[in-house]
């Protein structure tokens, strides 16, 4: 079992890195810098770190100001309230105004697994999907989320990265060269592609041990960066193993597996089987166990797979 | 205060005629505009771009200029005229307004034209990126002011007010805001459409410190806005009471103004209004 580690507390470690390299980062806060990992940061540099209560609207407008400053500033928190509350303010204050801003969605898809569909975030990859300029990272282990967050003060424009809550598997070494916008074949196939990415790439991962130690060859593929996607990887993919399993702790709407079917059915349409949340409102429950609802852990994804390429989507 | 003899008020309210007559060449450019909200914030801009803001329009990315965010951006026809009035870019580039693709859309675009801080044109989104540039500014020591100019009717976006709270909570006492008071918004008087009065009293209640003047009078506009701030550690605003239209007698405080599509007739008595008013400024 790979070991496991806190992807808010990751991101924390992360982000007193960039502050320490780069003195323009700033970061900001609405009343959440406690569940955000954000709190060593303030501490080690208060001068930096801003408050704004609960406002996300005026966080993500003052972000937009702080970075014609020429700051570096870090927005986080819950993910629904960083995309759907203010995504007037995503779109044109970061978007349409190409700002240097990094917007970081926590507990983003089901983490707040019992708090229901308000505060669980299964659009937000959907609605800023679809503003031009803007690039989505979800980084699918604690390495990929320090590695994400070093890239994203070297790539200047608006940013948002998705990360959970829960306990994440270290899938990658310290020494894995993560790049934006480049897939990353996890697995070498060539009856199936699997396409995972963020929250749920391990469950891609370990669905697709389950698959191989029964015989299936299967080519996986973790698409860490939807915004700009690896199309080469993507259609390489479509034309080597015919068929493609998307596997997201989003909605079918919007999300990951939208995101290949638009590069598949201009390029080379293949069937595409979306593993995900069917365009419905969330249920609540134990975090593991509402996973299980929407076919997501790895027994299922590998049981999903196996009659895709028996019968079709 | 300071003192502004009647020489250079003169001299400003040409300016502001100019700035005008600009507003309309580019409404016969383009067909259409915002001329209502555009025409009441002229004297505001003149004053702000000709006697106060530290700015220098061969240089419009210096780093010390002062800034200034037009958060009701479909005022952008004044800002056009105004910077254009001011040397920022040439003046024929008016002409191309309503063409595709051109530098002047019905909401200022920053990458399109040189002395445009901010791509606005939703209302309620200025006043927060103006908080931004002067957190930015006080956090490098960088001793800037920041203005913001706002229609009464944008006034209605709750996104303000978060705005408003959290700049007062930081000190942010670089930022004045100039609300355009003409009083109308597309569905009529905005007391009526949505009451936000007493709005200086809200403005106070939010931690600001705020004074309240005649929005077309020079010298008022100069004599109070030079003053940042009004309270040190305490953001300024002032409330400008100002026409709808202001110049266009046939449209002054006329809701329907709002947004105009003027026949070639009505253009023809706009520009014979401009000429009048300037026949009175000579004399």
């Amino acid at each position: 079992m790979n070991q496991l580690k806190d992807p808010r507390k990751t991101f924390g470690e992360a982000l007193i890195e960039v502050g320490e390299k780069y003195d323009n980062v700033v970061a900001l806060s609405t009343d959440s810098c406690g569940g955000s990992g954000t709190v060593p940061f303030r501490e080690r540099f208060p001068e930096r770190f801003f408050e704004f209560g609960v406002m996300e609207q005026c966080a993500v407008g003052f972000a937009s100001g702080l970075s014609l400053m020429g700051k570096i500033p870090f927005f986080v928190a819950i993910a629904p309230f960083v995309t759907a509350r203010p995504f007037e303010m995503f779109r044109n204050d970061l978007g349409y105004m190409a700002q240097n801003v990094k917007v970081v969605g926590r507990c983003a898809g089901l983490a707040f697994s019992n708090l229901g569909p308000t505060h669980q975030s299964y659009d937000d990859v959907g609605i800023i999907r679809t503003i031009p300029g803007v690039t989505i990272v979800a980084p699918g282990d604690p390495i990929e989320i320090k590695k994400a967050v070093h890239k994203a003060c070297e790539y200047r424009g608006p940013m948002y990265i998705r990360i959970g809550s829960p306990m994440m598997p270290i899938l990658f070494d310290e020494g894995y060269d993560f790049e934006i916008g480049k897939g990353v074949i996890m697995s070498e196939g060539r009856d199936v592609t699997i396409i995972g990415s963020g929250t749920v790439l391990s469950k891609a991962y370990y669905a697709t041990q389950i698959l191989k130690r029964d015989g299936i060859s299967v080519r996986l593929i973790n698409v860490h960066t939807i915004k700009p996607i690896d199309e080469e990887i993507i259609i390489k993919a479509a034309k080597e193993t015919g068929r493609i399993v998307t596997v997201e702790e989003h909605s079918v709407v919007g999300g990951l597996g939208s995101a290949v079917a638009e590069v598949v059915s201009k390029e080379y349409p293949v069937s595409i089987k979306m593993i995900g949340i069917n365009d419905k409102f969330p249920s609540t429950g134990l975090y593991e166990e509402l996973l299980g609802l929407y076919g997501l852990q790895k027994e299922q994804i590998a049981k999903t797979t196996k009659e895709f390429i028996k019968f079709g989507a | 205060m300071i003192e502004i003899d009647e020489k250079e008020i003169l001299y400003l309210e040409k300016r502001a005629l100019n700035i005008r007559g600009k507003i309309l060449r580019l409404i016969k450019a383009g067909k259409v505009g915002h001329v209502g909200g555009a025409m009441s914030a002229v004297e505001i801009l003149t004053a702000l771009y000709f006697k106060i803001m530290k700015i220098d329009p061969k240089n419009p990315k210096w780093p010390c200029r002062d800034r200034l965010i037009l958060s009701a951006g479909h005022k952008c026809l004044a800002l056009y005229a105004t910077l254009s009035e001011r040397g920022f870019f040439d003046k024929s580039i008016l002409d191309t307004h309503g063409e595709i693709n051109s530098k002047l859309p019905g909401h200022p675009d920053m990458y399109k034209l040189p002395g445009i801080e901010a791509s606005t044109g939703a209302l309620g989104h200025g006043l927060s990126i103006a908080g931004g540039i002067a957190m930015g500014a006080k956090m490098d020591g960088v001793g800037i002011n920041v203005y913001v100019v706002m229609g009464d009717g944008e006034l209605n976006e709750g996104s303000n007010w978060e705005a408003a709270a959290a700049i007062s909570h930081h000190k942010l006492d670089n930022i004045m805001v100039i609300v355009d008071k003409n009083k109308l918004q597309i569905s009529g008087k905005t007391v009526d459409v949505m009451n936000y009065e007493p709005l200086c009293k809200k403005w106070e209640a939010f931690g600001w410190r705020e004074r309240e003047i005649d929005g077309h009078n020079m010298k008022e506009i100069i004599q109070n806005a030079e003053i940042v701030p009004f309270e040190v550690g305490k953001p300024s605003v002032i409330i400008a009471n100002t026409i709808k239209s202001k110049g266009l007698k046939f449209a002054e405080n006329k809701a329907s103004y709002h947004y105009w599509k003027p026949t070639t007739e009505e253009i023809k008595v706009a520009e014979n209004e401009l000429e009048e008013m300037e026949r009175r400024l000579e004399v």
